[in-house]
């Protein structure tokens, strides 16, 4: 009886640490349980370890509908940005980088017109990026306007 | 008789739409050539051989999946009803089977002539089809991550590629993820017990690669490695028509055999025909052994590193003198430190490479976090002082070296025999471990520092007593993961098994659990010391009072030079009922080449009744 009655009270305080903590359905079950980096429960129970993570989704169409609204970024390009928008920051700060070439890639640029591309981003890195609150709309708008202005790039986003 | 007649009359009367484009006709032509026992049938349907020779049994774990009643368990009545229902009248849009078993179809066309049947207007998959640029793929391994124990054996998914290879488009690609689907309302206990007994289903899922990369890569800081696949096109094309009939459909998931590794293989079974990868699975699949199974397949062309965000960062600090590392740590908390002495009176190249590194390590330490409007702040401004100056970093600055990719690391299973000494009666030893890693084995493809041991028995055989139980662990998972002011993980360690232990004088086997937590340093390259605090149950009739607890403390040394590896550790510890137990021991490893190794042990164990030594020599055979 005592066992089942320590059972219990474990099953309870996990519930309730399960409760308060933030995180969506996406971030697995592990760091929904136990928010944060350090320590050993979270790793313990680390998430989308081994394919256990709470997958719902089948959503090959959703990143093309999602994204059609904004001009020619397609195929997953618009949630890309907002996901990476960390990555995507750094990268065209240096003016070069694997999100920056993704973005490049989303938007259809040759092959030839990447370096271009690249520059123009790095060039104009305090429009794309005016504040710490910049939205992924915000830098997609701007990426966009800018490209529209750009004699080499303005064929992609026409 | 008059039945074999009417079969070579349907099969001469083959050309003829009429009987050709009837259900009867087909399954007469499917009958006659058992077209049910045929290999790419039973894998399209997931068939298993079942215990009774003939008998069949689907791993899809839904009746969704099946048109014919029995089909779960029938190859055949399935082979009848998918006939059937593709023959109907095309009415029913995207609820006809033409459209829900496009891979079927597709197969069942080369075998039989379906060719002038009525054809539905499957918009639904018409839709998926034409949001999925796909005409290659990639098998990837999110690697092992040293702190993470879940992640003890990596994981496996597939990536769909489309444009030209090497593009860069990769995080555009879409990923094809089989996963259990957890209920989100389970604790922790109930997760790992239903996952290893089966008790969730598993499904595919198919999404954006980057959200991949983020997960792995950022947030849960492991290295991935993918592996170019030679699907052709028409391949992947027929992977893709399988995936779109698993969407939503159940799979009872195990942990350990029936798991995402397996089930990718499954599906790459059924992208390239005739090819066998599960049949080297039938108990347990652990991922980077189904990778050896695809590239000794033939299908695996390349490899390429995504390293994670802290391996980059490791690099960049790496790459930066050892005296600015404090300097770079203060920037990422005031990046006014630009403007002062030491990082002021940098070149450019190296002032860009602080900045850098500075950014990352802020970036690192937010990762899981909520936004932090302070950190943001300092990142943005961070980003611009690098902008400034990213033109003096050199083209190749920080980038990680992959090291030995894990595919090369020694085989998962591991065979030894070797002999000892103990109390001066001598032993032969015996042993084999299911999976995967010990501390003091060869490194080569495995993260130093982490011990991940599951399965491991060990037996012994003296001259007077026979055949003994030396001892038995089901787990054994030890994380020594080095802290300095930029890393701060713990180490730990969680054990559980039968031991033979020592009361009084007698030797008992002793069933227990123990784990502990602590820090490790790195003293050097390749040279290690850590310290645990450590807590133990064990059940033990040598006590009065069998079952026991204990708390102690263990710490030691690893070491590693080239083919060389030295761990030593000690610990004591104090039972429940007033008892100490020392112990020590010492593990040399020698590898003689990849999968050999020789590994010489002294054990000691003192419990008041005078010390005891044990010595061994084995020689471990890694498969």
């Amino acid at each position: 009886m005592k066992k089942f009655v320590a059972g219990a009270i474990l099953l309870a305080a996990s519930s309730s640490a399960f409760a308060e903590a933030p995180g969506g359905p996406n971030c697995g079950w592990g760091n929904m349980l136990f928010q944060g980096q350090s320590g050993i429960v979270p790793h313990f129970l680390a998430s989308t370890t081994n394919g256990t993570s709470g997958n719902a989704t089948f959503g090959m169409t959703s990143g093309t509908n999602g994204c059609s609204t904004s001009g020619k970024l397609t195929y997953g390009g618009k949630a890309m940005v907002s996901a990476m928008l960390d990555e995507l920051t750094a990268d065209v700060a240096v003016g070069e980088g694997d999100t920056l070439t993704a973005v490049a890639v989303a938007y259809g640029v040759a092959a030839e017109d990447r370096a271009a591309f690249a520059a123009m981003a790095n060039q104009n890195f305090e429009v794309l990026f005016p504040s710490e609150s910049v939205t992924a709309d915000e830098v997609i708008a701007s990426l966009e306007a800018l490209m529209k202005a750009d004699a080499d790039l303005a064929k992609y986003v026409s | 008789m008059m039945r074999t007649v009417f079969l070579i009359l349907s099969l001469l009367l083959l050309p003829m739409p009429t009987l050709a484009g009837s259900a009867e006709g087909v399954w007469a032509q499917a009958q006659a050539r058992q077209l049910w026992l045929h290999d790419q049938w039973l894998k399209l349907g997931h068939y298993k051989a079942g215990a009774w020779p003939g008998s069949w049994r689907s791993h899809a774990d839904d009746a969704r999946f099946f048109l014919a009643a029995d089909g779960a368990v029938n190859p055949r009545a399935e082979l009848q009803a998918t006939l059937e229902a593709l023959l109907a009248p095309a009415d029913a849009g995207d609820d006809h089977a033409q459209c829900r078993f496009v891979a079927r179809l597709a197969w069942l066309r080369t075998q039989l002539p379906l060719d002038a049947i009525a054809q539905p207007d499957c918009a639904a998959y018409r839709e998926f089809r034409s949001g999925v640029r796909a005409d290659r793929a990639v098998l990837v391994f999110p690697s092992y991550y040293l702190n993470s124990p879940s992640s003890m054996f990596g994981h496996t998914l597939l990536r769909l590629d489309a444009g030209e290879q090497g593009e860069g488009g990769e995080y555009l690609s879409f990923a094809v993820n089989f996963g259990a689907l957890v209920d989100p309302s389970d604790n922790g206990l109930f997760y790992a017990f239903r996952g290893l007994t089966g008790g969730y289903p598993g499904q595919f899922e198919v999404d954006h690669y980057y959200k991949k990369i983020r997960d792995y890569n950022r947030d849960e800081n492991r290295d991935i490695w993918e592996y170019r696949l030679n699907l052709t096109a028409e391949e992947t094309e027929r992977l893709i028509q399988h995936l779109w009939e698993l969407k939503g459909i159940n799979f009872a998931y195990y942990f350990f055999d029936e798991n995402c590794s397996y089930r990718v293989l499954e599906l790459l079974e059924v992208a390239r025909p005739g090819v066998s990868l599960t049949e080297h699975f039938p108990l347990t699949a652990i991922p980077i052994d189904t990778i050896r199974a695809v590239q000794s397949a033939g299908m695996v062309t390349g490899r390429q590193f995504r390293p994670a965000q802290g391996t980059v960062l490791k690099a960049q600090l790496d790459a930066l003198p050892a005296d600015l590392h404090d300097d770079v740590q203060a920037l990422s908390q005031d990046p006014q430190r630009l403007l002062a002495p030491p990082l002021a009176q940098q070149d450019a190249a190296m002032q860009a490479a602080a900045v850098a590194t500075a950014y990352r390590y802020l970036r690192f330490t937010q990762t899981g976090t909520q936004r932090d409007p302070d950190a943001a702040r300092r990142s943005l401004t961070l980003l611009r002082e690098l902008r400034a100056r990213a033109s003096a970093l050199p083209s190749d600055w920080g980038t990680p070296d992959a090291g030995i990719a894990p595919d090369l690391a020694h085989g998962s299973r591991r065979l030894s025999v070797g002999v000892g000494r103990e109390d001066g009666v001598r032993h032969a030893s015996l042993g084999f471990r299911m999976a995967l890693h010990s501390l003091h084995e060869n490194r080569d493809g495995f993260p130093f520092g982490a011990q991940i041991n599951l399965g491991n028995l060990e037996l012994r055989l003296e001259e007077s007593a026979g055949l003994e139980l030396d001892r038995l662990d089901l787990v054994d998972i030890v994380s020594l993961s080095p802290r300095d002011r930029f890393f701060t993980p713990l180490s730990w360690a969680v054990q559980t098994g039968v031991e033979r232990q020592w009361v009084a004088g007698d030797v008992h086997r002793a069933a227990q659990v123990n784990g502990g937590v602590g820090a490790t340093v790195a003293l050097a390259r390749g040279l290690r010391t850590y310290a645990l605090a450590t807590a133990r149950v064990e059940h033990n009739h040598g006590f009065r009072d069998p079952l026991q607890p204990a708390l102690g403390v263990r710490g030691g040394v690893l070491a590693a030079w080239g083919r060389l590896t030295l761990h030593g550790e000690a610990g004591v510890e104090q039972f429940a009922n007033g008892r100490n137990r020392v112990r020590w021991q010492l593990r040399q490893n020698l590898t003689l080449a990849r999968h050999h190794a020789l590994q010489l042990s002294v054990d000691g164990h003192d419990q008041r009744l005078g010390e005891r030594t044990a010595l061994g020599l084995q020689y471990h055979l890694y498969y």
